[in-house]
């Protein structure tokens, strides 16, 4: 019991040391580790990341597991692009100074937890977050980036929540919302006149709900249009035959396909062809690859098989086109991808690099409050790899950076943008 | 902290100074330590924490008692929803800590009562379902989980009359939790029933002969590792403050058990070091060649588990053993049950506490 007192005693001892180092050692104010963010520094002061000669970018994203594919994209397309301009000796500031631009990006393995922890070690170096892919992996560390008030710009998800500036004051999204490009099909749709019966089967998820949600919003009041039946998958289901059965004994002439998985895209375009129903058929932009879906699945048994898209294929019809020229020797020279890229990320991660010079031109301080208000005054922009007819406005609250779509049409080996259904 | 001095105290030890000491120090360190690190690096300890309780309960269940389990992730992936969900619905932060430790825990008794019924690899089969089961359930229950969108809570704000930085408060509130929790578990496994959770490893036959139940055991072991996994979710919460389907992926569920090997399994101090390795080596990886991390973690697992088959741990309890065996006493790192983690067969001869329990 002795023993029992005296350690008693000893925490006391401890307690009341601490204490007193607690009050003693509490001197971080000022530090530059404090608080994270730059929001109290005097007006016009540089922030973190940014100096008279360079600006660094951060980006956390999956480079390796499942989405490593996409993922290793969005960091290959923005490093080609600056990659050249360094090389040209930099980017012309608003502020007048030329800079050369830093990319460090981490993997997060598409685990969210390990993107929170890549943002918290990149955001006192990096002037702004930009290009990361995903929906969980971008909004672990959205709050954060809000209280740090660093830029979490051009970010490759197609959640609403990043395009909303009263919720989120430092993000923006990049590419189109869900809602984007099933309202660009549904709208297309409306405007042939024709009567047509739809089928809509549909991730029952955020992503399924934002593209029929889209559709509906555009076809809604079309009296040719008739949603004859709306079905739902799980994402992990590892089959969606039966639902395809039930489409196919509507008769639908149109299947608005609202899939994010390619196996089961593959697998619904066999499952049709064998119950001999062949309707026109939607696929989202990412899972409509004329290689990985089109071509496995038997698309061209279909009357016509439509996506859409804002960028340019580099092996569709635009290969000898002097954007995809530049681009694809870009990416092998500067941004570490020597094959021909197998996802549409490069391009567009291409595309943020384009648009983030465009903001860096237009910012007349070396801070990150200049930066978003220039990237929100963006509009009109062409940027580099847009298909015409589509481009780059930041200016929409509630809308991506990208929020127009083309609508196009497979042709046996890519595709074509088509101006009107059928 | 005087139960950390208290539970060993029987044990004969070291000198006495020393051994009240050495806690005293590390609770000053503590308590300093979060004022002076800079911002990151609080945060990465914070994270630390996190995963060190996580790892903690696994080793509950896997390492002290034997019963392989690929599901503590679903625990904290629950905690950290059930916390998430109490947050935005504004309940008062102690019942959300309570819920979340209850509802882990009662979670992994349904499992457990049915799972440890099964022998050997067939519990492993239905630990694997948890995270298989919860992810899809995760994106269902939309309405209370957000979906494949997650659940964001921010609660974690130091308070104004602390006058700490938010990273500074979190890591206390972290080493406060989690301290405690390594305490409770310290004394759990060093005791009576830890005793019992080792015979129940070494073999169920002899613990069922001595009156032990192997089943309530497990049941038990099982619980206690959900519960903790509970309180790792709300830390998960409290420092990630965002969760969705994603964060509790069966891959997650391996790497906390390749954690826990790592850091030493059936060791208290295994467990921090597989928080510790959990945590850091992603982040070394990614600062050595971000688009090799997979490849790399891999090499560090093997090199570690060449050089070290018990783990971090055994290094620790290796130097340690070496330092003190000028002055002939055992090892601090080392908890009684620990031996067992090596070879069950050594039960008899190098277990202090299996000798005793067994002539009792």
């Amino acid at each position: 019991m002795n023993m029992h007192s005296r350690s008693r005693r000893a925490v006391g001892i401890a307690l009341a040391t601490a204490l007193a180092l607690t009050v003693s050692g509490c001197g971080r104010e000022g530090d530059a580790a404090g608080g994270g963010g730059g929001g109290s520094r005097a007006e016009g002061a540089a922030s973190p990341g940014i100096t008279d000669t360079t600006v660094r970018l951060g980006i956390t994203t999956p480079l390796s597991g499942a989405t490593a594919g996409p993922g290793t994209c969005t960091v290959a397309g923005v490093t080609a692009y600056f990659g050249a301009k360094n090389a040209e000796g930099g980017v012309q500031f608003g502020d007048g100074k030329k800079r050369t631009v830093e990319i460090e990006a981490l993997d997060d393995t598409y685990d969210p937890q390990q993107a929170k922890a890549n943002y918290d070690q990149l955001k006192d170096d990096v002037f702004a977050m930009t290009a990361g892919l995903g929906t969980p992996t971008n909004r672990a560390w959205r709050d954060a980036a809000i209280a740090d008030e660093v830029p979490q710009a051009l970010i490759m998800t197609g959640d609403p929540l990043f395009s909303d500036p009263e919720e989120s004051p430092w993000q923006l999204g990049f590419v189109p919302v869900y809602q984007n490009e099933g309202q660009a099909f549904g709208e297309l749709l409306a405007a042939s006149g024709a009567p047509h019966k739809v089928a809509i089967l549909s991730q029952n998820d955020d992503y399924g709900a934002g593209y029929v949600e889209g559709f509906k919003s555009a076809v809604e009041g079309a009296s040719n249009i008739e949603i004859v039946e709306e079905l739902t998958y799980e994402a992990t289901d590892t089959s969606v035959d039966a639902q395809l059965t039930q489409l196919a004994a509507t008769g639908a002439d149109v299947m608005f396909n609202a899939m994010s998985l390619v196996p089961l895209a593959v697998s619904s375009l066999q499952k049709a062809q064998q119950l001999n129903w062949k309707p026109s058929w939607f696929l989202p932009s990412n899972t409509s690859s004329p290689g990985g879906v089109l071509q496995p699945g038997g698309g061209a048994a279909f009357p016509g098989v439509y996506s859409v898209a804002f960028s340019k294929a580099p092996a569709g019809p635009a290969a000898g086109d002097p954007d995809v020229v530049e681009y694809l020797a870009a990416l092998k020279q500067y941004g570490n991808y020597p094959d021909p890229p197998a996802f549409p990320h490069c391009q567009w991660s291409w595309m943020v690099g384009a648009t983030l010079e465009q903001a860096f031109g237009e910012m007349t301080e070396p801070t990150r409050d200049a930066f978003m208000t220039a990237l929100r005054g963006i509009s009109g922009f062409e940027a580099p790899l847009m298909l015409p007819g589509t481009s780059v406005d930041a200016t929409q609250a509630g809308q991506p950076a990208v929020s127009s779509v083309v609508v196009q049409k497979f042709n046996g080996k890519g595709y074509d943008t088509v101006e009107a259904f059928e | 902290m005087a139960r950390a001095v208290d539970v060993p105290a029987p044990s004969l030890r070291q000198r006495p100074w020393v051994r009240r000491a050495a806690p005293l120090l590390l609770v000053v360190l503590l308590a300093v330590l979060p004022l002076v690190l800079p911002e990151s690096t609080n945060e990465t300890l914070a994270r630390i924490g996190v995963f060190a309780v996580a790892v903690l309960g696994l080793n509950v269940v896997m390492g002290y008692t034997g019963q392989v389990s690929l599901g503590q992730i679903f625990f904290l992936g629950l905690g950290a929803y059930i916390t998430g969900y109490g947050v935005q619905q504004d309940w008062n932060v102690v019942l959300v800590f309570l819920l979340a430790c209850l509802g882990a825990a009662l979670a992994g008794l349904v499992v457990a009562l049915a799972a440890a019924r099964l022998g050997g690899l067939a519990i492993a089969m239905v630990t694997i379902a948890l995270p298989i089961v919860g992810v899809p359930l995760a994106k269902r229950l939309s309405d209370y989980t957000g979906g494949s969108q997650g659940l964001s809570a921010r609660f974690a704000d130091a308070p104004e009359a602390t006058g700490l930085y938010d990273d500074q408060w979190q890591l206390y509130v972290v080493l406060v939790i989690g301290g405690i929790v390594f305490l409770l578990t310290r004394s759990l496994v060093r005791g009576k029933f830890g005793r019992a959770f080792a015979i129940v490893k070494g073999n169920e036959a002899v613990a069922a002969s001595m009156g032990i139940s192997p089943y309530r055991y497990k049941v038990l072991a099982f619980t206690i590792a959900s519960l903790i996994g509970g309180v790792s979710g709300f830390l998960y919460m409290f420092v990630i403050q965002y969760t969705s389907p994603e964060t509790m992926s069966f891959g997650h569920s391996i790497e906390l058990v390749a954690a826990m090997v790592i850091g030493g399994a059936g060791s208290i101090v295994g467990s921090l070091l597989g928080g510790a390795y959990y945590v850091l080596v992603p982040e070394l990886t990614n600062q050595v060649d971000s688009s090799l991390t997979a490849l790399l973690q891999g090499v560090v697992l093997l090199a570690v588990l060449f050089v070290l088959p018990g783990g971090l741990a055994s290094l620790v309890r290796r130097l340690g053993r070496g330092r003190r065996r000028l002055r002939a006493e055992p090892g601090p790192g080392a908890s009684p049950t620990t031996p067992l983690s090596t070879a069950g067969s050594a039960t008899a001869t190098e277990e202090p506490g299996t000798e005793r329990r067994g002539h009792a």
